[in-house]
């Protein structure tokens, strides 16, 4: 028999139109003991306004230096089926693509070692089992890798590297973000599961600027796929588009950032010098417009969210990378960034503040990086060009002055 | 130095230091360079030394390396 709380203030959370997780949490309850003391533990937690969770302490797997989270109750007399509810982070499946055979499976799973309540997905992209206690940690972890399965990262690691459906579902997909995610997971099986970073390290990877799993802001490394021949465009289409309603006018040419479309109600026409490949256009005008090979990917460096500095977008440092297996050129790339950051980095800064701290000048000689204008973050920004002593004996300025 | 030399030094490093300095893997890495030794030898013996347990990979605020602990209370 599970124990029941009185719960007012969280079924609160149950009226209103959204599918509420308190509802899912007491069907949860009814079965299992741990989700039901974690019931109660929450409406206590609402009604005196402190967590009661203690963090961290040692648990894990023989091996793995992350992808158990310790969690333990202060409360354990009261809520003992919650003295333990340690969360389990398991590697999601590239664009997480799942039958319902495998959903079946880890739900079974996590009903017999854990509290029942799970996450699909948790902010880092992987599958989040929630609460489990520390006996049950080596059966479940052998279990998931008889069945293909493995932990995800956590701590001074590189995380479980994540991406946008890709070329699996959406015709914007200019790179196979499936492939590469899989490919970086199997390439990185150390740094991914024996934490030896400064602190956290993300991939991820998307299959155009759009941009459906936000790489831009919340990856230290985002892959964003692009192209680089000319937008092509179905004057048809357009004219369809502008028939049934849509002012290109307002729409599509004044929201250009690269001010590089001109329409003059019969024919649309772009500058594609001047594009800034922001998908704007393309996406407004589904199936008229659509981005040409070569395809490949920008790479930028260095989003966060606010720790010891405020949040921070990712900043281009390769303008264009060919995505092709094996994907060396990234691999190297990858690694050598790591080696500086290993060297130089302080307990828990983020390679982006390294980058900050150090500079990009001296982060773009490591990574073997020339400094192109691509680079430049705002008008008016060091745009890296630094003189070296050797540079100046050479008198470069003559050139210009002839 | 020998490989089981190596993740001897390792593991004293850890254990005479617990309780007051806490390692990270880059920071043993640095310590034995300092010797000497590869990089990559080190990481190889700080690998074998965490599969057997001896010793593990703890968190707190970051992630470092501590004595294992079926050696602790030994
Ligand atoms: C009504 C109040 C709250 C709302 C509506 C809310 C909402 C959310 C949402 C939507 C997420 C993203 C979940 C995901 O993508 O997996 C999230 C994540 C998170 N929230 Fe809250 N939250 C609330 C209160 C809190 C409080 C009080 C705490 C801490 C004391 C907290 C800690 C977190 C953490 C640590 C995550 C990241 C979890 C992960 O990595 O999966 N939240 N929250
Ligand atoms: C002690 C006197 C002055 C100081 C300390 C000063 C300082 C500055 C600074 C710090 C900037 C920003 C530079 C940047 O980051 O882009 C600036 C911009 C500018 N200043 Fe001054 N300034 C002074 C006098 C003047 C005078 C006398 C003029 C005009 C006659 C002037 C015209 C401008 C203009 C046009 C800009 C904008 C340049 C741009 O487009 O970036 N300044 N000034
Ligand atoms: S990021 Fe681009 S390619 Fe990926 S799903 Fe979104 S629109 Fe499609
Ligand atoms: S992709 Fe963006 S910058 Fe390029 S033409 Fe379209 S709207 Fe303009």
């Amino acid at each position: 028999m599970t124990k029941k709380y009185e719960t007012p203030l969280l079924d609160e959370l149950e009226k209103g139109p959204f599918p509420s997780f308190v509802t899912e949490m007491k069907k949860a309850a009814a079965k299992n003991p741990m989700a039901a003391d974690e019931l109660g533990l929450l409406e206590k937690s609402f009604r005196d306004k402190v967590t009661y969770w203690k963090h961290g302490g040692i648990v894990g797997v023989r091996g793995y230096g992350g992808g158990v989270i310790g969690r333990y109750s202060q409360l354990a007399d009261q809520f003992p089926g919650v003295a333990h509810f340690h969360t389990v982070r398991v590697n999601q499946v590239a664009g997480l693509f799942y039958t319902s055979e495998t959903i079946k499976f880890l739900c079974d799973l996590w009903d017999k070692y854990g509290s029942g309540l799970t996450n699909f997905h948790g902010s880092t992209g992987d599958i989040i089992l929630l609460g489990t206690v520390t006996e049950n940690l080596e059966p479940l972890a052998t279990i998931l890798s008889m069945n293909g399965f493995d932990l995800g990262g956590s701590g001074s690691a590189m995380r479980t590297p994540s991406c946008c459906v890709g070329p699996a579902r959406c015709e914007w997909s200019m790179i196979d973000t499936l492939d590469i995610t899989y490919d970086l997971t199997q390439e990185f099986q150390d740094e991914l599961h024996r934490p030896q970073f400064p602190y956290k390290f993300k991939i991820k990877t998307v299959g155009c600027p759009v941009d459906c799993n936000a790489s831009i802001a919340r990856a230290d490394l985002s892959i964003i796929g692009t192209w680089k021949g000319p937008i092509a465009i179905d004057q048809d289409k357009v004219k369809d588009y502008a028939k049934k309603g849509m002012n290109i006018q307002e729409e599509i040419v004044n929201m250009c950032p690269g001010k590089c479309i001109t329409w003059d109600g019969n024919s649309l026409n772009i500058n594609n010098a001047d594009c800034l490949h922001c998908m704007h256009c393309i996406t407004k005008l589904a199936g008229a417009l659509k981005p040409t090979p070569p395809f490949g990917a920008v790479i930028l460096i260095g989003a966060k969210a606010p720790f010891v500095i405020g949040a921070t977008l990712s900043w281009v440092i390769v303008p264009f990378m060919e995505m092709k297996p094996p994907y060396q050129e990234l691999k190297d790339l990858i690694r050598n960034m790591w080696d500086w950051w290993n060297e130089y980095g302080k307990n828990r800064e983020r390679i982006g503040e390294l980058i900050i701290r150090r500079g990009m000048r001296e982060f773009l000689e490591v990574c073997g990086l020339e400094p192109t204008p691509e680079m430049v973050r705002e008008p008016r920004n060091d745009p890296f060009w630094f003189w070296k002593e050797e540079d100046l004996e050479k008198k470069p300025w003559e050139e210009f002055l002839k | 130095m020998e490989k089981e030399e190596l993740k001897k030094a390792i593991y004293q490093l850890i254990e005479q230091s617990a309780g007051k300095k806490k390692y990270k893997q880059a920071d043993v890495i640095k310590h034995f360079r300092q010797q000497g030794i590869p990089d990559a030898d080190t990481k190889a013996a700080i690998r074998e030394l965490i599969d057997a347990g001896d010793l593990i990979y703890t968190y707190f605020g970051g992630s470092y390396i501590e004595l294992g602990e079926k050696r602790k209370g030994a």
